[in-house]
């Protein structure tokens, strides 16, 4: 079977596993990737929200703090960043969406310049930035969360929740700074392939950290490697994969490996 | 080569371990459920829900009124605060509630005070779902109108003439009363609380 068929089923069984809430499962344990806990159907916790349940207005719980992010350390230290790429669910909507975004790229160069530019490398820090500064810098002096404004929040909770019940709520007064930031969101991830996973997701920068240690990850056997660049061009991260050495923004989607000519490219163990 | 296994190996034990004693021998895994899988968290939704501003007299959840209510109940209108540690509608809207009573406690506290309000008595209560016991955290349930398991949440509960009888009733409202500003939503408040004010003013002779 080949690698993007076994990603897809591993996707959507992710998906669905995120949602037994439907069948009246909820858990005590936290997604390994990015879900919100106000989805009606989520049956566990979203990892970030629960960080700052742990630093909220600087009132320190460790258990809401190493809880999430011992899963993710343990998690990320056999698989690397493989979550990304084979189990989140915007993961599954962003692959949906690169047909879109590619065709963009040919039809308009100018998009195709976007990860061209010499600022891109360091535009993919701002995940870390988030990370640091909106969940868990402005949440522990201000009260402000991330999860106020998270895109991902209003996909995943505040649209179906609306779907299910528009009579029962009304908008807060973060509603439309969170629904300009959607929006801003869903142009990002049509225009730029990945382009939540490379520049602005906070749970994205955790896994990251382990890319370089992890016991799983992309090998590059650069005697049999003709430098076609055929991986790079398919490297939905806009990797260079021949020289990427345990990048930490390789997602290990397996999508080189599977292009390579000379079967240069593999998953390894160590 | 093999030291870098080695470290792996070491650090994969290190988190999975932890991760496992954590499971085991802490409560993390019942306090995310409780606290944040099963609450709705409205900060995450960027919603508000709807307040139902009229007093209804059957409980949301079919359980009758809690006792610590019906104690309070016979010297005036009891108004209750439900929130919790983490959510910052709770903190935006905490000044308000304590300008409008004249009260002041620390956030965690379960917070019980008669107070005089325009020539009322009114029994203010402050519930800290994080901090509670079973009880006050269980009466949560009996008041959430709306089934939404969210907070902030405002209970006015006073008496009112049902049919024939004269019977404790009580009407919810959350997170900012649908308006935009906690400023706005204190007009709401206190109109909440006059309304209760006035019903149990009307019924309290026929209350037993």
């Amino acid at each position: 079977m080949k690698i993007r068929i076994k990603r897809l089923i591993s996707q959507l069984l992710f998906l669905l596993s995120a949602n037994l809430g439907a069948l009246k499962v909820k858990t005590g344990f936290c997604y390994p990737f990015f879900y919100c806990h106000s989805c009606p159907y989520a049956d566990a916790g979203c990892p970030l929200g629960t960080v700052e349940h742990g630093v909220y207005r600087g009132n320190i719980q460790w258990k809401f703090i190493f809880y999430p992010i011992l899963l993710i350390a343990s998690i990320g230290m056999i698989f690397g960043r493989a979550v990304c790429g084979w189990a989140c669910p915007i993961g599954l909507l962003q692959r949906a969406t690169a047909k879109v975004a590619r065709k963009l790229k040919r039809k308009y160069p100018v998009i195709g310049r976007i990860g061209q530019l010499r600022v891109e490398r360091y535009l993919r820090y701002t995940k870390y930035f988030v990370l640091l500064g909106l969940v868990i810098g402005t949440t522990a002096a201000l009260g402000f969360m991330f999860t106020d404004i998270c895109p991902i929040g209003f996909l995943t909770g505040t649209i179906p929740t609306l779907f299910f019940d528009s009579n029962g709520f009304v908008p807060s007064p973060f509603f439309y700074v969170a629904l300009v930031i959607f929006i801003l969101f869903i142009i990002l991830i049509f225009t730029v392939e990945r382009g939540w996973c490379r520049y602005f997701c906070p749970l994205g920068a955790l896994f990251a950290l382990f890319n370089k240690v992890s016991l799983l990850y992309v090998s590059v056997d650069q005697d049999k490697c003709i430098h076609c660049n055929a991986c790079t061009n398919v490297c939905p991260m806009g990797i260079d994969v021949p020289n990427m050495n345990r990048s930490p923004e390789c997602i290990l989607c397996g999508k080189c490996i599977e292009v390579c000519p000379t079967n240069a490219i593999s998953f390894k163990v160590k | 080569m093999h030291k870098m296994l080695a470290v792996q190996i070491i650090l994969i034990l290190l988190f999975s371990g932890s991760l496992g004693g954590m499971l085991l021998y802490t409560g993390v895994y019942d306090d995310v459920k409780s606290k944040i899988v099963s609450v709705l968290c409205l900060g995450c939704l960027k919603l508000n829900p709807k307040t139902h501003l009229s007093f209804t007299f059957e409980t949301a959840n079919g359980e009758p009124y809690p006792n610590f209510v019906l104690r309070n109940l016979s010297k005036g209108p009891v108004f209750i605060h439900y929130r919790d540690d983490v959510c910052s509608a709770c903190d935006a809207m905490e000044p308000i509630v304590k300008e409008i009573f004249g009260v002041n406690y620390s956030i965690e506290q379960c917070f019980f005070k008669t107070v005089n309000f325009n020539g009322t008595n009114v029994t203010f209560i402050h519930i800290n779902l994080d901090h509670s016991d079973k009880n006050k955290v269980d009466s949560f349930k009996i008041y959430d109108r709306n089934h939404v398991n969210g907070v902030p949440m405002f209970v006015v509960v006073t008496l009112g003439y049902d049919r024939t009888f004269v019977k404790p009733c009580y009407s919810t409202g959350y997170a900012f009363l649908e308006k935009n500003t906690p400023q706005a939503a204190k007009k709401v408040l206190l109109s909440m609380i006059e309304d209760g004010i006035e019903l149990y003013k009307q019924n309290r002779e026929g209350f037993t």
